[in-house]
């Protein structure tokens, strides 16, 4: 990967591919890309669907070689749904296909005049930006179907489905995923409308012609990767509780800590709850002939996607993930998993992040739509959004513009993005990596739970109530770090407990880059990249006073425990002082 | 209490699976420590208890240590394997992030409570259903008489017909490998 491509949309006489060297963003992959392009080169007060927006498209430090978990693509922006600077991610095969070509970052600039609508597609030859006005608002699973046609089945493909083209807040980018769905979305905070705005309809990557990324030890490579995936296989969670069951599994777990968020965040617990587990879900796809094991990207081990097919063993969509099932599921009150497996396929076809949709259509519930628990009525709210309608649009928009157009109070959100699937009463240290992140809220970006092993931020007494801040501090700079490397966040848990696992991946990034690395590399990395998106975003108008939760959540307690978020101010406030 | 054994193919434990999710009523003498329960009443070895069964909740709190935990009639005990992401770390036994749900973390229970027969309700998750179903099946459980007709009409050439009308069934089930 020692190339960047520039786009420019708006170029006068039209598109305008450059490519160039890596310059001062050598040696970054992934989430460093992104979020370090997107801090120097965006005015931070840019409209985030007009020419100055920039969507940078990077895969990770080790994408395109033989390693394992090395898939995941990010893409970054000013984000339209928050106004923050953006990282979104997603696994499928674009970053392996595109880090082969050698591209350490395909950046999207400027905006046509008109309406044409285009497609770019990358191959050994180079880029070129084509005019398709045939594809116009053609959903995901239509447009890659009609792109296949043309281009075959060995490339990867990133589309935008109608969401993206109306620009809508929530709108995702998908990524295809080794049979070709495009089932793997960048799906939080508005990616999918700023490569709208730049009416970019899909992204088609070839590496026909092209090889596996040499390392520059390959011996010493190979041995780490291999230690890594037996670091993965025998750790209970990598090695058989996501294979088994997928993030779903989470559900019951939640659920009997009274952390489960139901009917619009009301309570901790779901009646419903074990109908919707990840352990029914795992049984009905198996049962059905679907698969409840099934990799996102080629060269995954863990495994922890699947197949869900209805009752006559037609594919209805992939396995819908822990958040998919909660949003659509328990926060909605709909306890059946063929309703969740049809919204989230509508999610997938049209392009939105079912984080985001399932949070609105739960508020769309709450301000008097729809009943909680109305399978019917949520299938017919987001074919509002699937037509365009004018309610689809505010839908569309996210569960903030939602909340206030209905006139909502409880409305979940910070920074204008939806809370994902974990009430921060119960869980009250993921409430604070919800109000202090970066990008809004968000559970990725507190994730990476490796930081006793990076030793970031020192040793903090794990039962001491007033470590949080500390811990969701120390959290986020891993996350940040793992994000960049474009490894699956997934592998934390077996660095966390397996030491010689994290070892491993040190050494894979070593031995691939022909450097040394070592786990204060790795938590200088994160904090370079936190204070660059803190740093926008602070340029961009945003303070400590938008660092809070809801306030209803300090005001209405949850049962079962019966309450409120307790964390001061004052201590959120010094989560960035580092 | 009318008392029912089955005799069932390991393949039909799945069909368990649901009830044991949402709970199931098991007798126990109370009055002891959660460790207590599990290792000696349940025979649940303790070094399974130690790697396998991470994540613990008493009464919907997760649990940190066991030998202070005290069980009591009508507790609600939960188990399960280790989970993914921070959330799944963070309601791990003694976990390095329990701090981040201090609010919800189960008290630690000071001094004894008296020995008595009782009954405490019991839910099994993910790995845990097929590792330890067979042996709390095999233990047996407590369950209305409708519960009781709403599971054998899972059983393959089973109609749920059963002479007891109404009232507590004891169901102790043992599987052939």
């Amino acid at each position: 990967m020692d190339k960047i491509a520039r786009i420019d949309m708006g170029a006068a006489g039209g598109p305008k591919v450059t490519v160039g060297d890596l310059g001062e963003y050598a040696g970054l992959g992934g989430r460093a890309m992104t979020s370090l392009v997107v801090a120097a080169e965006v005015h931070p007060q840019a409209h985030p669907l007009g020419a100055e927006n920039k969507l940078v498209i990077a895969p990770g430090m080790l994408s395109g070689t033989t390693g394992s978990m090395t898939g995941r693509l990010s893409v970054g922006c000013k984000s339209p749904l928050t106004g923050t600077i953006k990282e979104s991610n997603a696994g499928g095969q674009a970053a392996q296909v595109l880090a082969r070509l050698g591209y350490a970052a395909v950046i999207l600039e400027g905006k046509p005049e008109g309406d044409d609508l285009y497609k770019i597609v990358i191959n050994k030859d180079g880029i070129q930006v084509v005019v398709d006005n045939s594809l116009k608002l053609l959903d995901n699973y239509p447009l890659v179907a009609k792109l296949r046609q043309e281009y075959g089945d060995k490339v990867a493909y990133m589309t935008i489905g109608s969401a993206g083209e109306r620009k809508l807040l929530s709108a995702s980018i998908a990524c295809t995923d080794p049979e070709l769905r495009p089932t793997r979305h960048c799906g939080r905070g508005g990616v999918g409308a700023v490569m709208g705005a730049k009416m970019v309809k899909a992204i088609i990557i070839d590496d026909a012609g092209m090889k596996m990324r040499p390392p520059k030890n390959p011996d010493a490579y190979r041995d780490a990767n291999r230690k890594f995936v037996e670091g993965l296989r025998k750790h209970p969670v990598t090695g058989e509780g996501l294979p088994a069951y997928g993030t779903n599994v989470l559900t019951n777990v939640l659920n009997e800590a009274g952390g489960y968020p139901t009917n619009n965040f009301k309570t901790g617990q779901f009646e419903g709850g074990s109908k919707i587990s990840g352990e029914a879900q795992a049984e009905l796809e198996i049962k059905r002939g679907g698969s409840a094991t099934h990799g996102c990207h080629r060269g995954c081990v863990i495994q922890c996607s699947g197949i869900f097919n209805d009752k006559d063993g037609n594919y209805v969509t992939k396995q819908p993930e822990y958040e998919t099932v909660w949003s659509h599921g328990g926060h909605c009150g709909i306890s059946n998993l063929d309703t969740i497996a049809k919204l989230d396929y509508i999610d997938d076809n049209i392009g939105v992040d079912t984080i985001e949709m399932g949070v609105t259509i739960g508020v769309a519930m709450d301000a008097g739509l729809a009943e909680f628990g109305d399978d019917a009525a949520a299938i017919r709210l987001m074919e509002e959004v699937e037509k365009g309608t004018p309610l689809g649009r505010v839908l569309g928009c996210g569960a903030a513009i939602t909340g206030k157009v209905f006139g909502l109070e409880r409305v979940p959100v910070v920074k204008d993005q939806a809370l994902p699937a974990y009430d921060p009463r119960a869980v009250q240290g993921i409430g604070v990596t919800y109000a202090t992140s970066t990008q809004g809220a968000d559970h990725t970006m507190g994730y990476a739970i490796a930081t006793n092993i990076l030793k970031v931020g020192g040793d903090v007494d794990p039962l001491k109530p007033e470590g949080q801040v500390e811990l969701s501090r120390n959290l986020q700079i891993a996350t940040a770090a793992i994000d960049s490397t474009g490894m699956c966040l997934f592998i934390a848990f077996a660095i966390l407990d397996q030491p010689e696992t994290f070892q491993a991946l040190l050494d894979m990034l070593g031995s691939f880059h022909g450097i040394t690395m070592t786990g204060d590399d790795v938590v200088a990395l994160g904090k370079k990249v936190l204070s660059a998106e803190r740093d926008f975003n602070a340029r961009a108008g945003f303070t400590k006073h938008h660092d809070r939760l809801p306030r209803f959540f300090h005001n209405e307690a949850i049962a079962p425990h019966n309450l409120t978020f307790m964390v001061k101010d004052e201590e959120l406030d010094e989560l960035f002082n580092w | 209490m009318q008392r029912i054994t089955l005799e069932l193919p390991e393949n039909l434990l799945h069909i368990f699976f649901p009830i044991l999710q949402k709970g199931i009523r098991v007798p126990a003498m109370v009055g002891c420590s959660l460790k207590s329960l599990l290792c000696e009443q349940f025979a649940i070895p303790a070094d399974y208890v130690t790697g396998r069964i991470t994540t613990i909740f008493f009464n919907n709190s997760p649990v940190d240590d066991l030998d202070q935990t005290i069980v009591q009639d009508d507790s609600r005990i939960t188990l399960s394997a280790a989970m993914p992401g921070l959330v799944g770390a963070t309601m791990r036994r003694g976990g390095y992030y329990a701090a981040l749900r201090g609010g919800i973390s189960h008290i630690v229970d000071h001094g004894g409570a008296e020995a008595e027969y009782g009954t405490v309700r019991l839910k099994l998750f993910n790995l845990l259903l097929a590792e330890l179903g067979p042996l709390v099946l095999a233990r047996g459980l407590i369950l209305e008489h409708d519960e009781l007709i709403d599971l054998l009409k899972n059983l393959p050439g089973h109609s749920g017909d059963l002479s007891a009308s109404s009232g507590k069934v004891f169901l102790a089930v043992r599987f052939s490998y």
